[in-house]
């Protein structure tokens, strides 16, 4: 995934200040970092907020990442992961708040999901159903336990492997298999519904 | 799930191997033996499909889009920001600098180049008096103003005009206080217009978590500073951006 020497170098000039260093950096990590917070948090909004909190926080904790410990992305990622859960447990408070505020529950998850997607029966155009898919999909990811759902979101879609995985979430190799597993199972069941309900 | 064992393989190692399975990483053998076991229980063969069906749904989801700014945000909230004050103290302003900016231009530029433009008339004070004692006169208000021609010659000419008419009428220091009040009408009317989407609204209802306290501090302060430090951009300020808030008080003292 990454030459762990070309990663090494540019770190180090980074530190000495070389700003295109860091926009190298920056230019190679941001896709990967916007899509796991995109994905995880489910906003575009919340994602682009978070993918520059995690480059302010990488740019001003570069100096401590090891090289001889493991991969910069593992490392990019488990400052990610680490914001993501700050992020998960802020949201979660306030959803506890706005319901507390409201009394009514007006809860996302209160709503199935076959009611957030658009109608999969009739779209004439490929192109837009496959959008729509994607944001079933998304949709429903959304709807895993976070738990899960970070662990599907690197294995399948950050493609990291058992143990780079455990490392970032400090679990298991065996735990994150089996969440990943249990993730992607209910995953399945949640789109099953959706489909069968809209069909 | 029960765990009972059926070809040889008990439903806990089915369980285990399942990601090796679909990684297709598992020996001719065990394979056999996993796939003979998946047919032989119901339980375990309807986890696998779904699981794998779950792989197939994510592996079709595309890679979504980051907007076009997210590079150019991230370098200005970094290695934009130079001292080390305010490298710890931008980063969470940053975030929404594309948006403040649309708020500057969809609502600020037009009156920032409507005021700008007359310091570079020397009859600016005198200029703007006469024209709003006439329009006030006439009952237009300041935000009108918008529609009126302000170029230096347009004001210049307009003043001459009025002063026949108004010009005894009044001295220099209620000159000042009325340029100040029309300014002030014009900054109160656009103010309105200022606050954003409902957003920051809903994010401050975060000062209720635990958060680190850069992430309020980001809250609480990108909306305010964001518009001063707009503001300063706009290059040397003279009388506008002096303007006190009193002078709105002026105003209503003065009318
Ligand atoms: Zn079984």
């Amino acid at each position: 995934m990454e030459d762990v020497q070309v990663v090494a170098m540019l770190v180090r000039r980074c530190i000495a200040g070389d700003a295109a260093a860091w926009e190298e950096i920056v230019q190679s990590y941001n896709r990967r970092i916007y899509n796991l917070c995109y994905r995880f948090a489910g906003s575009a909004d919340d994602a682009q907020d978070l993918t520059q909190e995690v480059f302010i926080k990488m740019y001003r904790t570069l100096s401590s990442y090891d090289h001889t410990k493991g991969a910069f992305v593992t490392w990019v990622t488990t400052i990610t992961r680490n914001l993501l859960v700050d992020h998960f447990r802020k949201t979660k408070q306030d959803r506890m708040t706005d319901s507390m505020d409201t009394a009514a529950s007006e809860h996302e998850d209160a709503q199935p999901l076959s009611e957030q997607i658009p109608d999969l029966s009739a779209p004439p155009d490929t192109r837009v159903r496959q959008r729509e898919v994607s944001e079933t999909v998304h949709a429903a990811l959304g709807k895993l336990s976070p738990e899960l759902r970070e662990a599907v979101i690197l294995r399948d879609l950050q493609d990291m492997d058992y143990r780079e995985i455990a490392t970032v979430l400090k679990v298991p190799e065996g735990t994150v298999k089996s969440r990943i597993n249990r993730g992607r199972a209910e995953l399945a069941r949640l789109l099953q519904r959706t489909y069968r309900q809209v069909m | 799930m029960p765990d009972h064992t059926n070809h040889g393989m008990q439903c806990n190692e089915f369980d285990s191997l399942l990601s090796d399975a679909l990684d297709g990483v598992l020996s001719r053998a065990a394979l056999d033996r996993f796939q003979a076991h998946a047919r032989s229980c119901q339980a375990c063969g309807a986890l696998f499909a779904e699981v794998e069906a779950g792989r197939n749904w994510l592996k079709d989801l595309e890679e979504a889009e980051p907007p076009a700014s997210l590079v150019t945000n991230i370098l200005a909230s970094t290695t934009g920001v130079d001292t080390q004050r305010l490298r710890s103290a931008a980063p969470t302003r940053q975030p929404r600098i594309s948006w403040l900016e649309h708020v500057q231009a969809a609502l600020l530029e037009p009156i920032w180049a409507m005021v700008r433009q007359p310091r570079f008339a020397m009859s600016f004070g005198m200029a703007f008096f006469a024209l709003s004692v006439g329009l006030t006169v006439a009952g237009v208000k300041p935000a009108d103003l918008r529609q009126v021609s302000l170029r230096p010659s347009a004001l210049r000419h307009a003043y001459y005009n009025t002063q026949a008419r108004v010009v005894r009428y009044v001295d220099n220091v209620r000159a000042v206080y009325e340029v100040q009040a029309a300014l002030a009408g014009i900054k109160r009317n656009v103010r309105p217009a200022e606050p954003g989407p409902a957003k920051p609204t809903k994010e401050r209802k975060n000062d209720t978590s635990q958060q680190p306290e850069q992430k309020q501090e980001r809250n609480y302060s990108q909306t305010g500073e964001q518009l001063i430090l707009a503001s300063a951009h706009r290059g040397p300020c003279i009388g506008d951006c002096d303007l006190p808030v009193g002078s709105v008080t002026t105003y209503r003292r003065f009318v």
